[in-house]
């Protein structure tokens, strides 16, 4: 009665393996670069590669989170108000007179809580999306920031906090190694753990998940908390970069950083997508951001340039079914 | 002309991996009720696909009027005058019926494209009265009864001018009275000279309605009869191939001591007053109408819903389970009833589906360990005999009975006690029918308790070795495997009787 067939073999397909998205990603990567030292002669050195990326990855933090989030099929719009309001939190605890140190664990726990309010939302109620949801919560967050601030800038921070935003360890940006420990962890996480496992599968069918043990409200919960703690990371490197802070600060990361997700494959349908894939279009945003504006483009013009990227992000799993369709058919 | 309405020779369909027409033949005389019959799998839905357009065949002729026609998509078939009214209802039900029927091709005014409200709204109203229906065709859809909407999707096929309808197992969620409702229309648009192609399983809707009846099998065509000319056992025997006692490879089990008792258990419009017992090594089989409340209590066993009232006694103790993870914890396992929506991830391989609910074992503290992952799915896929190349085949190129040999694999990843099956093998070929069934005898004599949810009367009988019958969310009776016959479970299920309390 067994069936000695079944085998537990991969077919290998070297052409399926170069036609993943990555690599265009990849390519993307190479072409930018290339664009950029083209276009600049000051760009193409080691120390002006490392030293672009503390320039834009303080969203990457929230990249990586919000990949979990998407994979799911939802998503988090409330992170840039997280930022603003542990950021403003923060910068308000220390001038209280708190400590310096107890000022970034405030911070920290703000952003979390943050997280934690969106998860439990969601979760509870289950007629709310996602969207609504963080649509509520990115007003509320923001609003709160505004209340502490009103419309004024909060600072002065002790000198040390310079280091997370501009500091180097070794020629290597601080930022950069940071960033890198977290991406690994996320990326270990997402492909190696049965927590990883169980995201996926909520992504691609949450009810089957839940007939199948998964414990849906649970997992989601943690992963909008977690988008709530790298929105507070996100948040303390972006204030010590800007030395302080205002309630309007990080206004639509959210958008940046979802554009991100999008670009590095992820489906918003749900249920696809890799880390490594978002780690690239960090970079790929990143760098044609700087290259663009080292020869002065105008900020509106590469909004532009990104905006029609993202166009042929979302296009070309498309035009891959639109041409499989008409082979099939061509088929019979 | 010809004295066919509609002619298919030779038609065959192939999806990857399933062959679901093989070479199939049908006629339809002009003004006939035609039943088609066959088991669950025969073939049956991709023959109406073919002729409503949904699919194309990859070989074989359709004649309509003895003209040979392409029917490329839906739209073909509405303007040859095809209307196909489905099982589960496929309605609007926000909309009112008068935007359900003429949903597609409403009356607008010519030029100023404005929808022509009175003229649908009387039209509506004409094709309703002929029909014999009461209610208002300004009414909410969704305020109308199965049986009422059924009705709107008859109304709806007459104003596109259907020449042809297509009925699929229109009476399987009526009751007796409503039946008999859609019998008369039935046979009041045949008077009308509309053909009807009627599917179904109930054999009495074929007796009281059909005038031929045409039977497929494991996709192939095997014949058409006079109903009058054709006993009950050679039809049974057309559809099924062989007898049907080896259909069904129910082992004598020792049945042991009891495992699951559930009592008085209640959920609020969905059922009452459930009390029963299962003990190891048997086969509890659960039965009732469509909507009779039988998944309902399976899913408050598994905690998908909660109960609001009752107790669920496991191995003595009475426990509370509000998540399927504690159920499967405690060593009881469900194996829903839809398995690409509660059973599948359709989208990835065999091999990560098996693991899913036990991720816990091929893991060390939360790591995955692939080796182990591919070591446990390639033993559970072989052991139920899933036909594919590969583990990492995906679950959507599996043909409906290895997908659900998938979902079965699933459930033996866990070290269960209780298993509770619902329509195990519902939409499933022949051969995976009886492949399941026997996984499942096999683990009732390894001391497995075992409910088995199903629709299948002669499934029901042939595996069971107790019987609950529920109507309406009550238990209408609950009999032995000797005193069991068709006639009994079908009058429990059918018509109003007192409760049965467990002995």
């Amino acid at each position: 009665m067994e069936n000695t067939d079944l085998t537990a073999e991969k077919n290998f397909d070297l052409k399926s393996f170069f036609f993943q998205w990555e690599w265009v990603l990849v390519l993307i990567l190479i072409i930018v670069n290339f664009i950029n030292t083209y276009l600049s002669p000051y760009y193409l050195n080691t120390y002006t590669l490392l030293d672009a990326t503390m320039t834009f990855l303080d969203k990457a933090f929230i990249v990586l989170p919000m990949t979990f989030v998407i994979i799911f099929g939802d998503i988090d719009i409330s992170v840039g108000s997280t930022v603003a309001l542990s950021s403003v939190v923060m910068a308000v605890a220390y001038n209280l007179g708190m400590p310096m140190s107890l000022a970034i664990i405030i911070c920290l726990l703000v952003g979390t809580v943050c997280g934690m309010i969106n998860g439990l939302l969601i979760v509870k109620f289950k007629e709310l999306s996602a969207v609504i949801v963080t649509l509520s919560t990115m007003t509320l967050y923001r609003g709160i920031a505004y209340t502490i601030l009103e419309d004024q800038a909060a600072g002065g921070f002790p000198e040390w906090f310079t280091f997370p935003g501009w500091g180097y360890v070794k020629g290597i940006p601080f930022i950069l190694i940071v960033f890198t420990i977290f991406a690994i962890i996320f990326a270990l996480l997402l492909h190696r753990t049965t927590f990883g496992r169980q995201v996926y599968a909520i992504g691609n069918n949450a009810v089957a998940s839940r007939y199948s043990g998964v414990q849906v409200n649970k997992i989601k919960f943690i992963v909008f908390t977690l988008a709530g703690f790298m929105s507070a990371i996100a948040a303390l490197f972006l204030t010590s970069r800007m030395g302080s802070t205002r309630p309007n600060v990080a206004l639509g990361y959210e958008l940046d950083v979802i554009a991100m997700v999008v670009l590095g494959g992820v489906s918003t349908s749900g249920g696809k997508g890799r880390i490594i894939g978002t780690i690239l279009s960090i970079f790929i945003v990143g760098y044609l951001r700087y290259g663009l504006g080292l020869i002065n483009v105008p900020a509106q013009v590469i909004l532009i340039i990104i905006g029609l990227l993202l166009i042929f992000a979302v296009m070309v799993p498309n035009l891959e079914k639109y041409f499989k369709r008409k082979k099939t058919k061509k088929a019979f | 002309m010809s004295e066919y309405i509609l002619e298919l020779k030779g038609v065959t369909k192939t999806f990857p991996g399933v062959k679901a027409l093989d070479d199939v033949h049908f006629q339809l005389k002009s003004g006939e009720i035609h039943a088609l019959m066959g088991e669950n799998g025969a073939g049956k839905s991709t023959f109406i696909k073919i002729i409503t357009g949904v699919h194309q065949p990859d070989e074989g002729e359709i004649y309509l009027n003895g003209q040979k026609v392409d029917i490329n998509n839906p739209r073909d078939a509405q303007k040859l005058g095809i209307a196909a009214i489905y099982q589960h209802v496929t309605c609007y039900p926000d909309l009112s019926v008068t935007e359900n029927i003429f949903m597609g091709h409403e009356k607008i005014k010519k030029g100023t494209n404005r929808l022509l409200w009175n003229e649908m709204h009387s039209e509506a109203q004409k094709l309703l009265d002929e029909l014999g229906a009461t209610f208002d065709p300004k009414t909410r859809m969704g305020e109308l009864s199965v049986a009422q909407q059924q009705i709107v999707e008859i109304a709806k096929a007459l104003s596109t001018n259907a020449k042809i309808i297509i009925m699929d197992e229109p009476t399987a969620s009526l009751t007796k009275s409503e039946s008999e409702e859609l019998y008369r229309i039935t046979e009041k648009l045949r008077n009308n000279g509309t053909s009807i192609i009627f599917i179904s399983h109930r054999l009495e809707d074929m007796y009281r309605l059909a005038n031929r009846v045409t039977v497929f099998r494991d996709s192939k065509y095997i014949g058409t009869w006079e109903v009058n000319e054709i006993s009950n056992e050679e039809l049974i025997v057309a559809m099924v191939g062989r007898e049907i006692t080896q259909m069904f490879p129910k082992k004598e089990a020792k049945i042991g001591e009891e495992i699951l008792r559930v009592e008085k258990l209640g959920k609020i419009g969905f059922f009452k007053d459930i009390s029963f017992t299962l003990h190891k090594g048997e086969i509890l089989g659960l039965t009732g109408l469509v909507g009779s409340g039988r998944t309902e209590v399976c899913q408050a066993i598994f905690g998908i819903t909660s109960p609001d009232e009752g107790k669920i006694i496991f191995e003595g103790k009475e426990v509370k389970i509000d998540h399927p993870l504690q159920a499967m914890n405690l060593g009881i396992g469900y194996l829903p009833e839809d398995r690409q929506k509660q059973g599948l991830v359709l989208e990835w391989s065999i091999e990560k589906n098996i693991t899913l609910p036990a991720l816990d074992k091929v893991s060390h503290k939360g790591w995955l360990d692939k080796e182990k992952e591919v070591e446990i799915a390639q033993a559970l896929a072989k052991k139920v005999n899933v036909k594919a190349k590969s583990i990492y085949d995906l679950a959507n190129s599996l043909s409906g009975g290895n997908q659900q040999k998938v979902v079965v694999a699933k459930l033996l990843t866990a070290d269960l006690k209780v298993i509770i099956v619902d329509e195990p093998t519902k939409g499933v070929d022949v051969g995976a029918k009886s492949a399941i069934l026997e996984i499942m005898s096999d683990l009732a004599s390894q001391g497995y308790g075992i409910i088995m949810v199903s629709s299948e009367m002669p499934e029901v009988l042939g595996m069971s070795d107790r019987i609950i019958v529920m109507r309406e969310g009550r238990i209408t009776a609950q009999l032995s495997r000797e005193e069991a016959s068709q006639e009994i479970i079908l009058e429990a299920a059918m018509t109003k009787k007192r409760s049965v309390n467990t002995a």
